[in-house]
């Protein structure tokens, strides 16, 4: 383990994806950088994961004063939160190298590029160096989206990239907002995040910097009823930049949340908790619900991505401790199996040229293969005990019933909710009859067989044995709840406002 | 006796600008132009021999040198567009699309 | 208290490893070569059968312990453990677990046996048991599971397999959407599981979230929450055990393969939610409420079906009811609190109803998969053995003393009585006698009379040995597992009452000899009535009825199909269209497209200053100069 290494994970995919842009390399070659690259970033990555001691404070810290007169700092340290959406990214990304192999090169090169940039926005200590990081992060999708995206490309690359531009710019605002208000508290001009938690915030400027980072998030997360720009992006993108935009993108919005939102902003935090918490539920119905009104596939995946997304932001905004190590659990857990579900979306859009779900049938018979990964991915999306989804699900509902009872029991409607449209569109396109378009349907390669296979078989160690996960994430939320007792404190008072008789007393 | 000088620079000036706003050939917007650059050296030159210094000259210098170097643009400037549309008329050059 | 081995988590391991194995060998074989199926045979029934030996020796060992402290634990690993919440991939056997755990994997082998033939020469015969070997790792997971969240873990799983193989045939749309219905209603009633335990967490699951440290605190638990616990656990129960209002799914399930029939929706899976509310005894013995919610929620189940179940024409719909019916009267026995006799049910259920199902699937194989019980008629001749078999089975059913499901039904009513639940005691004494009523309908119609589809009658046989040893063990489990737990007044001493006590926490009340008396007899009267009309209407055969009034109401199962789906199913889809089409891009994409025609409006409007004349962008400059002029000499003022 040597010292620069968040650096090397950050800069090495951003630089290789610059220098495939600027050469005129052939889409093997493309391919192929691609591929070794971010096989090597998972390398890096796994020896990070081994040496990460999981103290709950920042760890393979760098820092190298920037803007000095400002306090800027290239500032950058991973802790269990952050350590995970790392890892997610890390592990996915080599397999888009494989699976899709005929793309063109600036496909390739924007993948890399965004990869660096997600890495940079997770491990960045500094809110500076966050927002340069987050709105890089936007870039490589947008090109993916209005290149080579689907036929309604332009209005859907149009509205994420003007939406999520909307919210980047209250977010900076706010960023603003906190270093002058550090600056008139303490005399100093800093950026530095765990620095921000000292600040004592109110009155209504601060309520708006509140929003205007919560705003941002909601939006990239996307938390109802910042979520319309979802279903045409995720539809009209190509697989990878979908795969990219739901698997870890969407949780860096989470990420934000708890990194900047509930340590800084605790007491607007706890005052609105209620109504975000109100608004994750009622987007994961939302769009649970919808779900079951696509014809295509992709579309429905994206409304079920948005659906689990409500569920994760909702784990943050209970406050208390199983929600939250709940919420960073299904981060990963829901990467691993709806970005998954979006590659193999792909797989099949791609072998018979259809996304409509009633054009397919009986993929089961034809490829058994294909169906048991498929099976066993859909089955984590829906939470089955024994997949990586149950456990996060389980600790969010079990959190929420402590928040607000009434919140709890929606949020445990996710379970009916999900497996409705899962199942539904798993016996149309898997089961029944073959149709002409899924006739000739051929099973997965051994490569692409392989190439699953470790995200499988993640999915179902995560099941069975997530404890060894657990430890690296729980002494980071046990801190976070340490440092912001005012907000646990302030918690027990705002819940079962509605159900007074079942208040859980704290012990 | 400065009242004299500024009224005569007024004056010009004014002109300059009716000529800029009504004329549409472009040569005699480019000469109205001229003149009310013109107009603000003569004020220039008028307040530095009030004010007894230097100043009000060195501008007029570079007022004159910007002219020129300016005239120099312009009238290459008109030549490509007569060349493009056979023309001097403003009102036919009104889209920035060539 | 609680002694650890190591051997009980292999219980569950060997049917999942063998299902992992098998079903590795399907897929990766299935398009291209085809497997013996005697391979699959056998890698099937080694994981059942060994599981099957480990019960044993579980069963030995607590036999050796004193009673009060028959409980062995063994905790494989931590499962997860966030702050107060700690939870162990633990495993727990005690008298209860180890009962179930006996006939499950008894039970289980026997029926994997018996598919061995019954599934001969299907395309899928891989993936059929590597489906049933996860079935039953899943069902011992359930049984075994030390807290409610490791028995979560096998109830999920014994849903995910009742959806796999009631999809089996998955060609057939119908076949999935039973499927898809099944998985559904069990969510539903999971969901309620989820939520009890939360509750039941926050409540007093701080101290240890497994059974014996839940035990100990139940006391600290609140009544209200008490309550909601109790209740949500049995809405769980009422999705897996297919109770009123959630019941719908059963009958449909019926859709799967014969032997899945029997095993997973007869004599294990369904009877979940009876083990769990007697494993949460220690929480519903303080919750009167909920028992008796429990109760008359399981009786009037039992009615409802054994009325649907006497008009039925196919004949695994009839034992689909009978199934729905006999769950109806544990759910009765365990809600007055007399676990030991739901339990017992259960137990004597298990091998009654495993025989009738495997019974008619002898039927159904030697008739080429024909189900209606019109088509078929006087196979008595034919099938011997699987007439007499299913005879036993049938008696055992209708509750004819000394089969075995008269001890159990009969100590589930005397139960009922002695507790005074008089209500829920004449209510299950009417349905004994439906129950027997529509039981010899199917024996008299199936077996009796003149054969009805002469062609099929001709081809009809025997089925092979394979088949018809499970039957014959099984019938021999339904005659005489009754006397397991004999009660004192025919001299026996309650074995399995006995067996059970230290895992329940009940009390047996104590009545006059004239009580018993009483219940025993109106079973017996009951029981001798309804084979009586039977006998009269169908014993000597009889053509398929019409039906109208009433008896058309009850033939179509009260609707209750067709209102779930006018008032649930297609509200829901409606709602998903309509959030779709309307909501999504006129309300809550609202704003953004607002936004979006607020800039054009703007930008419209601006357009007219950009009219593309030089002259005019001079004037705007003069008159922007002149006036910012104008500011500058007003202050300089």
């Amino acid at each position: 383990m040597f010292e620069h290494v968040l650096s090397v994970i950050i800069f090495l995919p951003i630089l290789a994806g610059l220098l495939l842009l600027v050469t005129p390399a052939s889409k093997t070659i493309a391919r192929f950088t691609g591929l070794v690259i971010s096989l090597a970033t998972l390398v890096l990555s796994v020896d990070l994961y081994a040496g990460f001691s999981a103290t709950g404070h920042l760890e393979f810290v760098e820092y190298i004063p920037w803007v000095q007169s400002l306090g800027v700092a290239y500032h950058l340290g991973v802790d269990g939160i952050s350590l995970f959406i790392l890892m997610a990214g890390s592990v996915l990304l080599p397999m888009v190298y494989f699976v899709f192999s005929t793309k063109e090169k600036g496909y390739y090169a924007n993948l890399l590029i965004v990869q660096g940039a997600m890495a940079g926005a997770v491990c960045a200590a500094d809110m500076i160096l966050f927002y340069i990081f987050w709105e890089i992060m936007l870039l490589p999708v947008f090109f993916m989206l209005g290149l080579y995206g689907g036929p309604k490309k332009l209005p859907a690359t149009l509205k994420i990239t003007l939406y999520t531009i909307a919210g980047s710019l209250l977010m900076l605002a706010a960023i603003v907002y906190l270093g002058v208000s550090y600056h008139a508290q303490f005399n100093e001009w800093t950026f530095a995040m765990d620095k921000m938690a000292q600040l004592n915030l109110s009155g209504r400027v601060a309520v708006f910097a509140f929003f205007g980072f919560m705003i941002a998030f909601a939006i990239k997360i996307p938390l109802f009823p910042f979520h319309t720009w979802l279903p045409d992006a995720y539809t009209e993108a190509p697989t990878a930049a979908t795969f990219v935009l739901s698997a870890i993108m969407a949780k860096i919005g989470v990420y934000g949340v708890i990194r900047f939102v509930v340590p800084v902003f605790d007491e607007q935090f706890a005052r609105f908790a209620i109504l975000l918490a109100y608004s994750g539920v009622i987007g994961m119905m939302y769009c649970g619900i919808a779900a079951i009104a696509q014809k295509d596939f992709k579309r429905m995946l994206a409304f079920s991505s948005a659906s689990h997304m409500g569920i994760i932001a909702l784990g943050v905004f209970c406050m208390n401790m199983q929600a939250l190590t709940g919420s960073i659990y299904q981060i990963v857990a829901h990467a691993t199996s709806t970005g998954v579900l979006f590659l193999f979306a792909g797989i099949l859009e791609d072998r018979t040229q259809t996304r409509t779900i009633e054009d397919l049938g009986g993929i089961a018979s034809k490829a058994p293969v294909f169906a048991l990964y498929f099976a066993i991915a859909m089955l984590a999306s829906v939470g089955l005990p024994g997949t990586s989804g149950f456990i996060g699900e389980f600790m969010i509902i079990l959190g929420a019933i402590k928040f607000n009872t009434a919140v709890g029991v929606l949020a445990g409607t996710t379970l009916i909710i999900g497996v409705c449209y899962m199942l539904w569109m798993f016996q149309k396109v898997f089961f029944q009859n073959t149709t002409p378009t899924s006739e000739n349907f051929k099973d997965l390669t051994l490569v692409e067989g392989l190439t699953f296979l470790p995200v499988i078989i993640l999915i179902i160690v995560m099941g069975i044995y997530p404890q060894p996960f657990l430890s690296k994430i729980t002494p980071s939320t046990a801190l976070h709840f340490a440092q912001n007792e005012s907000v646990v404190a302030h918690q027990a008072v705002t819940t079962h406002a509605l159900l007074p008789e079942l208040t859980i007393e704290q012990k | 006796m400065i009242h004299n000088y500024l009224l005569l620079s007024i004056i010009l000036f004014c002109l300059g600008i009716v000529g800029v706003i009504s004329r549409r050939n472009v040569f005699t917007v480019f000469m109205s132009i001229e003149l009310m650059l013109n107009a603000a050296n003569l004020a220039f030159v008028a307040f530095s021999r009030f004010h007894e210094n230097m100043d009000g000259h060195v501008l007029a210098m570079m007022v004159m040198a910007v002219a020129a170097a300016e005239a120099a643009l312009a009238l290459a400037v008109v030549i490509l567009l007569h060349k493009h549309k056979s023309k001097l008329d403003t009102n036919v050059f009104s889209l920035l699309k060539g | 208290m609680e002694q650890s081995v190591n051997y009980l988590g292999l219980i569950p391991l060997f049917p999942l490893l063998g299902a992992v194995l098998i079903g590795l060998v399907h897929v990766f074989t299935c398009k291209k070569i085809k497997v013996p199926e005697m391979v699959y045979g056998i890698l099937a029934c080694v994981g059942p059968v060994l599981s099957f030996i480990m019960a044993l020796k579980v069963f030995v060992a607590l036999k050796a312990l004193p009673a009060e402290s028959r409980f062995l634990g063994h905790k494989v690993f931590t499962w997860f453990s966030v702050g107060d919440l700690h939870i162990d991939m633990g495993f727990l056997a005690d008298p209860l677990s180890c009962l179930m755990l006996l006939f499950v994997t008894l039970i289980g082998s026997l029926i994997h046996i018996y598919s061995i033939g019954y599934m001969g020469g299907d395309k899928n015969y891989g993936k059929f048991f590597s489906y049933m070997n996860l079935f039953l790792g899943s069902m011992l997971i359930l049984v075994l599971g030390d807290s409610p969240v490791v028995m979560f873990v096998g109830w999920e799983g014994v849903g995910l397999c009742s959806y796999l193989l009631i999809s089996f045939y998955s060609e057939d749309k119908q076949n999935v959407l039973a499927g898809n219905k099944a998985f559904i209603v069990n969510r539903i009633g999971d969901l309620g599981f989820v939520l009890g335990m939360s509750f039941l967490f926050w409540g007093i699951g701080s101290q240890g979230f497994d059974y014996i440290s839940l035990k100990a605190n139940v006391h600290h638990l609140s009544p209200a929450i008490a309550l909601t616990v109790g209740l949500l656990l049995f809405v769980g129960a009422t999705g897996k055990s297919a109770q009123i209002p959630l019941y719908v799914w059963l009958p449909d399930a019926m859709a799967g393969p014969t032997p899945v029939s029997a095993l997973i929706h007869a004599a294990t899976m369904v009877t979940a939610g009876v083990y769990m509310v007697a494993r949460f005894s220690f929480l519903y013995a303080h919750v009167e409420l909920a028992g008796s919610i429990i109760a008359w929620t399981g009786i009037l189940t039992a009615l409802l079906a054994a009325i649907f179940g006497m008009f039925q024409d196919d004949i695994k719909k009839v034992l689909a009811y009978s199934t729905v019916s006999q769950l109806g009267y544990m759910f009765a026995g365990v809600g007055v609190a007399a676990y030991s006799a739901g339990i017992f049910h259960v137990f004597t259920h298990a091998f009654f109803k495993a025989l009738l199902f495997l019974g008619a699937g002898s039927v159904i194989y030697a008739l080429h998969h024909e189900q209606n019980i019109w088509k078929m008629g006087g196979l008595k001749s034919k099938m011997p053995k699987t007439y007499i078999t299913m005879v036993i089975g049938a008696l055992a059913l209708a509750g004819c003393p000394p089969f075995s499901g008269f001890f159990s039904k009969d100590e589930i009513l005397y139960s009922a009585l002695a507790s005074g639940h008089f209500g829920i005691w004449m209510v299950g004494v009417l349905v004994a006698g439906m129950t027997a009523y529509y039981t010899f309908r199917m024996i008299f119609v199936v077996f009796h009379g003149e054969p009805r589809d002469q062609k099929a009658f001709d081809h009809a046989h025997e089925s092979p040995g394979v088949m018809t040893v499970p039957l014959i063990i099984l019938a021999v489990g339904a005659l005489f597992a009754g006397f397991l737990n004999l009660p004192a007044i025919f001299g026996g001493d309650q074995i399995v009452s006995h067996w059970l006590a230290p895992s329940l926490t009940e009390h047996h009340p104590h009545t006059s000899i004239f009580v018993e008396i009483l219940a025993i007899g109106a079973s017996v009267v009951a029981f001798v009535i309804g084979i009586k009309i039977a006998y009269t209407k169908f014993g000597q055969g009889a053509s398929e009825p019409a039906f109208s009034g009433f008896t058309k109401f009850a033939y179509n199962k009260f609707y209750v199909d067709e209102v779930y789906n006018a008032i649930i199913v297609q509200p829901y889809k409606a709602i998903g269209s309509s959030i779709w089409k309307v909501l999504e891009p006129n309300v809550t994409d609202g704003p953004v497209k607002a936004a979006s025609k607020l800039y054009m409006a703007i930008g419209t409007a601006f357009k007219v200053f950009q009219v593309g004349y030089v002259r005019v962008y001079a004037i705007y400059m003069i008159v922007g100069l002149s006036i910012m002029s104008l500011f500058l000499s007003q202050s300089l003022n």
